[in-house]
């Protein structure tokens, strides 16, 4: 179902634009920008905390640890036409590993919806996924295609979501599976040439009609 | 329902309409509307329709039928199953030997039913070889198999090494071991048997010592030791020449079955004797457990002792594969529980509606007929003032958000009703609905134009090619004093259109029992009270849908060769109750 319409008003010149479409608000805290990638018609919210400085800090192999410049590591990596809200925080996922906290980069894939207010941690989260409003996902959760998650619900640490599951409550359980025509925008759906107001985007389905009118 | 206002349901009529019939004319006091075909309107609050009520989503079409299918009219089939938590194929042969459940390393906690996870207690100053011992912990609560006292040696093949020990560290004998010592108790009491018939000596105390010294047996014990009693009685019952693995029509066993079966009836009394009566269990080894009041007296102690902290909720008991335990102590790790993937039928025609790839991992379908395809999605949104052009950005408009969740009671709002069409064809649209709606707090409902044609789902580009030479006109249904005007569309599009709806929200409570506070007797106040979500404002909507379409390949050619013409149309209808939820009306 498409969801009403809560977004506030923005003023103008809101977010930045980068050439592959990203729109990135002035007012998101970003840490470790190079450790970040945004696949392209991505929107980072205001209020949006990246944190990119988590990076895994292994010494890697080829360079046995004595080159001067460490090499760029991937902590965030945000696929295309994602959404993620205000007030939500991305922090790759921690272990301790021999005794020294080891970050382990964070995977987001394309056409993911994450609510205002949410905290992730997850090492994995696939396509079309739609997180609700103030979601927590635990460290190394994996969320599998085309779920969807309740508000306010709390995934644990290490929890593995099969596709096509709703998951709700505190822990999470999947208390459900998404409709056959979950995610499935056109024919009845208002893809184009909806009137003004009616959302022409729906819940797991292609995020860029939703990515073009947020300005 | 959490789900956001507005939302739309579509019923399935696939229920038994004749009880709705009653219902529904019990609940609604109004005349039911002059419909076509039946006279009753949808009653959105009558208990039967949760069941019959879905979101589009959730809806398939039969396309041979020409009907919505819901959960309830389509059959199921399993593809495949697989684990949740390690995603592996669990082919169908371990389902029927191993039941449901994973028989990897996936458990859930059975205080909160999460994911649990291997952990080491190894020290890491002092670094054993194996890395272990491990224990199995709930990344949630915080629970882990330490506190049953259960720990494993490797992280792998947990649930054999789970099956192996008990809580508080008990080696669990296995199938084997069990047959083994059953064997020896049932040889032992039988000797026990002869000496005391030799002897004749009353003190059978050491055998009932040996039994009772120990724990209670298990519900795993008592089981095994059950039905391996019944296998020797039935192999006792069955003839013993013949066996299950003696088919051969050669031997001489068989040979003399078969004789028996086809041979008169006569003959048979005369060879058959009458059959033994089965005896039943008559002790531990032969799986029976007698109610011992002791452990009753026992429990009530312990809870007497311990509080109500140590014992498990309901849930957590119901979890749990032994349903018998009480106590925290007693808690297992629960196997996760297996999911599938299935396929979907007609109920009716038997065609598939659904069939998804096998593959575990893939997500896509090889069929998938949705209604969301065949039917037009309606959605409603609120008119905030019919006079203000709004803004084409749409949610971005600056005028403050519409309050769902707080209707003004007694005030005419509207709302427009938006009606996409999937089909390929034009569709013609005829909307009803009661004028106020069914419930307690009785609500207003005026669609101002009912009757309306949407447009065809043709290819985007036409429609933008077309709207450069007509541009469309902006609320054409204002007349001069800004009002808006009955009968008349509010907008259209290339394959929808919208129209508005009036609606004046009731009030919770009738206005005339707010002054007289007195007098009213408890009978009336009960009537009067509202129950849950009675200021809920749903409104059903009977939608009809007329249009033509191509003939379905299969109709073609069955009845009259006059009326197989290449490209011949038919006419069709389509008809569903649906029910808006339009949001909940404040209180005054």
């Amino acid at each position: 179902m498409s969801r009403p319409a809560a977004r506030k008003a923005a003023p103008k010149g809101e977010y930045i634009e980068t050439d592959s479409g990203n729109k990135v608000s002035r007012r998101s805290a970003i840490t470790g920008t190079a450790n970040i990638t945004l696949g392209g018609r991505t929107v980072i919210m205001s209020d949006v905390h990246l944190r990119g400085d988590l990076h895994a800090t292994r010494p890697s192999p080829s360079t046995g640890g004595s080159s001067s410049k460490p090499p760029a590591q991937t902590a965030i990596s945000i696929g295309r036409c994602t959404v993620v809200s205000t007030g939500s925080v991305l922090k790759p996922p921690s272990r301790i590993s021999r005794g020294i906290v080891q970050y382990y980069p964070l995977k987001i894939g394309d056409n993911v919806y994450i609510g205002p207010n949410c905290c992730i941690s997850a090492i994995a989260i696939s396509n079309h996924v739609h997180i609700a409003a103030n979601v927590t996902i635990g460290a190394f959760a994996i969320i599998k295609e085309g779920v969807k998650i309740l508000d306010g619900c709390v995934v644990p640490p290490n929890m593995v979501v099969p596709s096509g599951s709703v998951v709700g409550g505190r822990p999470a359980r999947i208390v459900g599976e998404v409709g056959e025509g979950w995610g499935v925008s056109g024919g009845g759906g208002g893809v184009v040439g909806g009137a003004e107001g009616v959302e022409k985007w729906v819940e797991g389905g292609d995020l860029r009609e939703l990515v073009r009118s947020i300005k | 329902m959490a789900q956001a206002f507005p939302y739309t349901y579509y019923s399935c009529d696939c229920y038994d309409s004749n009880t709705n019939i009653t219902s529904a004319k019990r609940a609604s006091q109004q005349a039911p509307i002059a419909d076509d075909e039946d006279e009753r309107t949808f009653d959105p609050r009558s208990p039967r329709s949760n069941y019959s009520l879905y979101p589009l989503e959730h809806l398939l079409y039969c396309e041979d039928c020409q009907q919505i299918r819901c959960h309830r009219c389509v059959i199921e089939e399993t593809l495949a199953w697989f684990c949740p938590a390690c995603l592996f194929e669990v082919p169908s042969s371990l389902i029927k030997a191993d039941g449901n459940r994973c028989i990897r390393n996936c458990f859930n906690c059975p205080v909160c039913m999460s994911t649990m996870m291997v952990n080491s207690l190894d020290d890491p100053t002092n670094p054993s070889s194996s890395g272990g011992p491990y224990i199995l912990s709930c990344p949630y609560c915080h629970w882990s198999t330490h506190e049953i006292g259960i720990e494993f040696e490797k992280h792998t093949g947990i649930s054999q090494q789970l099956s192996r020990v008990a809580n508080g560290g008990r080696q669990i004998p296995t199938q084997k071991e069990r047959d083994k010592e059953r064997e020896r108790l049932k040889d032992a009491e039988g000797r026990k048997k002869d000496d005391r018939d030799i002897l004749s000596g009353s003190d059978d105390s050491p055998t009932r010592d040996r039994v009772r010294e120990d724990i209670p047996p298990s519900q795993e014990d008592s089981f095994s030791n059950l039905s391996a009693f019944y296998k020797t009685q039935i192999n006792a019952q069955s003839p013993a020449s013949f066996s299950s693995h003696d088919v051969s029509f050669s031997s001489p066993a068989s040979y003399a079955r078969i004789m028996n079966l086809y041979s008169t009836s006569s003959t048979k009394k005369q060879k058959r004797e009458k059959p033994v009566p089965m005896r039943e269990a008559s002790g531990v080894f032969e799986g029976l457990t007698i109610f011992d009041p002791a452990t009753d007296a026992a429990t009530i102690e312990r809870i007497k002792k311990e509080g109500w902290s140590t014992t498990l909720a309901p849930a957590q008991k119901l979890a749990q594969i032994n349903p018998n335990i009480r106590f925290e102590s007693e808690l297992r790790p629960i196997p996760s529980i297996l999911c599938t993937k299935r396929g979907k039928r007609c109920r009716s025609c038997r065609h598939i509606l659904a069939k998804p790839e096998a593959k575990i991992t893939s997500t896509r379908y090889k069929i998938k007929l949705l209604a969301l395809n065949h039917i037009p999605r309606l959605s409603l949104r609120a008119l905030s003032t019919p006079t203000s052009q709004i803004s084409a950005s749409g949610p971005s408009a600056s005028a403050p958000a519409f309050d769902y969740n707080a209707l003004r009671p007694g005030i005419p709002t509207h709302f427009l009703l938006h009606l996409s069409n999937p089909l390929f064809d034009p569709v013609r649209v005829t909307l009803a609905t009661s004028s106020t709606t069914p419930g307690k707090v009785q609500s207003r409902v005026t669609i101002l134009c009912p009757q309306f044609e949407v447009g065809a789902n043709t290819d985007v580009w036409d429609d933008a090619l077309q709207s450069s030479l007509s541009p469309v006109k902006r609320t054409p249904a204002l007349n001069a004093d800004g009002q808006i005007e009955a009968g008349k569309i509010w907008d259209r599009g290339r394959n929808w259109t919208s129209v508005v709806i009036e609606v004046v929200p009731g009030f919770l409570k009738p206005v005339t029992t707010g002054f007289s506070l007195g007098g009213d007797d408890g009978k009336k106040k009960e009537d009067e009270e509202l129950d849950e979500d009675e200021d809920l404002l749903e409104i059903p909507i009977f939608v009809r849908l007329e249009f033509e379409a191509d003939m379905v390949e299969q109709e073609r050619g069955i009845g009259d060769p006059k009326r197989s013409v290449e490209g011949q149309r038919e006419k069709r209808e389509e008809a569903f109750w649906a029910v808006v939820g339009v949001g909940r009306v404040a209180p005054t």
